[in-house]
């Protein structure tokens, strides 16, 4: 009797999402991981790079492994191995643990979401239908990753992002165990691969330098609001969700340019103008971050649909070029967060020690007692230094308000004059990773003007 | 599919272009590149007094030139040398990163006061028959005694004042329109 391919094409599907969401919602778990696991900001880092290196090494011959032994049994054991591999991470109690593991769930998320892309086609009926699924896929899973990351780190905990992951994964493997036990009972497998060319390799340079560009948007951002506005995780993720949330708004645009190219180039151009937009914030505030979200999520809508399309438009299997545009992808992200985290986490250093001089400048110019003020510069330089980068409130190094009106009033004063000047500092702290990420953005021109025009 | 719309490459990539420079131009203009953190001052430049009104405000003067002093001797800034005269661990972290022991520390700090003392003078803050003991008074002052000072100015000199105060009214009957308050707002 032949089955119904909805609740396969809706296995693959959440399969793909569940996979390419993955960095979107982790980012926002990271500053909790960074305090809970007691280390650095390069440190935790590697939680994210660790995951993108492996999936960018494994992509290619995860494909190949797909198209040889079976692309159910792969995407199968590919779900298994990330829904365990998740397991480690949630119950990890180190940071090296919890790398470790990453990197497993990355070798299975790879072999899934190439399996996957090689399923599709015979599930939904065509190749270009099938890459529509894939990217959507994609595409909804990184809308969803920020805001379900934000959410779950703050009201459970970051543990939990991990090991929601695996009721979901087991969830999209069961409709695929199917076709796993078809491929095992026919023995019928697959082995010829259609030649139809090399990977494009401008497409694919061009994708990696936008991914590393649109990956530190996310990454800096998340860090911006959390570390350095001191947002809680819900409210950062509320915030960063007017990315991806621009992004499928505005996907239709992309349907109104049959050139492919200048999808790309346009994209291009907002992400960069987006990321230039949040390096240069005149305020503190929340609301300025909007527009060049905006920008950003408009312009990742159309470069990556562009560029994936190039990229696989006309070569065949799928599987092997999509696995060559997620590999660039995830490269691109590797690349982004190993070339600007050094450079903002020297920027948060220095700008914690300008900090710490400035509020201590701030509080001995001010009118308040002098007893009061040395107390005060002692209690403020304590919390900045306790802090490591983060910039606290400083609220309770104000604590207790003196009891004359006029003194509290000038305490006061003070302490919002100071949380400015901090919060200012914090943000032009980010100030330079921004600018970079952008220029890498403007880089990607040079690929996309070198790629072949694609009209579709 | 002839019946949809299209739009034209080149107008989108117009379109991006504007959108990114309306946005970054926007942001420049309203100052977001103007951010500069608050410079530390140089503590051996001299720092101007800003006419104290009341003890309080030439106890906080007071306090901030015998910072400079301490500092601009010991070649470190006004705020590290605040900071670790906040408490006795804040000072110990001090000693031991720069190398400085109780004795540098307290030749330094009473050569803060005397400036400080020589700032107030010169403002007009402190009245000379008072200045020239306490000048001399704080060459002599021992570390623990001399920290007490500058984190609580206030009460000192407005012990000085309640203990010298008839002094100065002796001085105005004898003087009319003498010396004023030896520590006057």
């Amino acid at each position: 009797m032949p089955q119904s391919p909805r609740p396969r094409v809706a296995a693959l599907a959440l399969a793909v999402g569940l996979v390419l969401a993955d960095s979107s919602i982790v980012v926002l778990a990271l500053p909790e991981i960074y305090r809970e696991l007691d280390t650095s900001v390069s440190g935790v880092t590697w939680v994210l790079v660790s995951f993108n290196l492996v999936i960018a090494l494994a992509a290619v011959p995860a494909a190949l492994l797909a198209r040889r032994a079976g692309p159910g049994r792969s995407a199968a054991v590919g779900l298994a191995v990330f829904a365990g591999a998740g397991l480690a991470c949630g119950l990890a109690d180190e940071l090296s643990t919890l790398i470790v593991a990453r990197c497993v769930q990355a070798l299975g998320g790879a072999l899934a979401v190439t399996a996957a892309l090689e399923l599709l086609p015979a599930t939904v009926g065509s190749e270009r239908r099938a890459a529509t699924v894939w990217a959507s896929a994609g595409a909804t899973g990184a809308a969803l990753g920020p805001a379900l990351g934000g959410f779950l780190t703050e009201l459970v905990s970051w543990q939990s992002v991990f090991l929601l992951q695996v009721p979901v994964a087991l969830v999209a493997a069961v409709p695929i165990l199917s076709v796993a036990r078809d491929e095992m009972s026919t023995r019928v497998i697959e082995r010829e691969v259609r030649q139809t060319g090399r990977p494009h390799l401008w497409a694919n340079l061009a994708l990696a330098m936008v991914s590393a560009a649109i990956a530190a948007a996310l990454f800096l951002l998340v860090l911006l609001l959390i570390e350095g506005w001191r947002l809680s995780p819900i409210e950062a993720a509320l915030v960063v969700s007017v990315m991806p949330l621009a992004a499928v708004l505005s996907s239709k645009l992309a349907d109104l340019v049959p050139d492919a190219r200048a999808r790309a180039a346009a994209g291009a151009i907002l992400v960069s103008g987006g990321l230039a937009g949040l390096a240069f914030l005149p305020k503190a505030t929340i609301a300025l971050t909007i527009p060049p979200q905006i920008l950003v999520g408009i312009g990742l809508a159309l470069v990556l649909s562009a560029l994936t399309e190039t990229a696989l438009g006309g070569r065949a299997p799928q599987a092997i070029h999509g696995g060559w545009t997620i590999s660039s992808r995830h490269a691109g992200v590797v690349i982004g967060l190993l070339v600007l985290t050094p450079i903002f986490t020297a920027d948060i250093e220095e700008q914690r020690h300008d900090a710490i001089n400035a509020g201590t400048a701030v509080i001995l110019d001010s009118s308040v007692n002098p007893l009061l003020k040395l107390d005060l510069a002692e209690k403020v330089s304590e919390r900045l230094d306790d802090e490591q980068g983060k910039v606290p409130t400083i609220g309770p190094a104000f604590e207790p308000k003196p009891a004359d009106p006029v003194e509290r009033a000038e305490v006061e004063q003070l302490q919002g004059e100071l949380q400015d000047q901090l919060d200012r500092g914090a943000t032009h702290a980010f100030s330079t990773s921004f600018i970079l990420a952008a220029l890498l953005g403007l880089i990607a021109l040079f690929p996309i003007a070198l790629s072949r025009r694609v009209d579709l | 599919m002839s019946g949809e719309r299209r739009l034209s490459g080149t107008v989108l990539i117009v379109g991006a272009i504007a959108a990114s420079l309306l946005l970054v131009g926007a942001y420049l203009a309203a100052g977001g590149s103007s951010y500069e953190p608050e410079k530390v001052q140089d503590p051996c430049k001299p720092r101007e007094w800003t006419n104290p009104q009341s003890l309080g405000q030439i106890a906080n003067q007071f306090t901030i030139s015998a910072l400079d002093g301490a500092a601009c001797q010991l070649g470190v800034s006004r705020e590290t040398l605040a900071r670790a005269l906040a408490t006795p661990e804040a000072r110990e972290r001090f000693e031991r990163r720069y190398g400085i022991d109780d004795e540098k520390l307290a030749k330094a700090i009473r050569a803060g006061l005397v400036r400080a003392v020589d700032d107030a003078e010169e403002a007009g803050a402190l009245s000379p028959l008072i200045a020239v003991p306490l000048r001399e008074t704080v060459q002599r002052i021992p570390l623990e005694q001399a920290i007490e000072l500058i984190n609580d100015a206030e009460s000192f000199l407005g012990d000085v004042d309640s203990f010298l105060g008839p002094a100065d009214d002796i001085i105005e009957e004898l003087l009319p329109g003498g010396l004023g308050g030896l520590v006057s707002p």
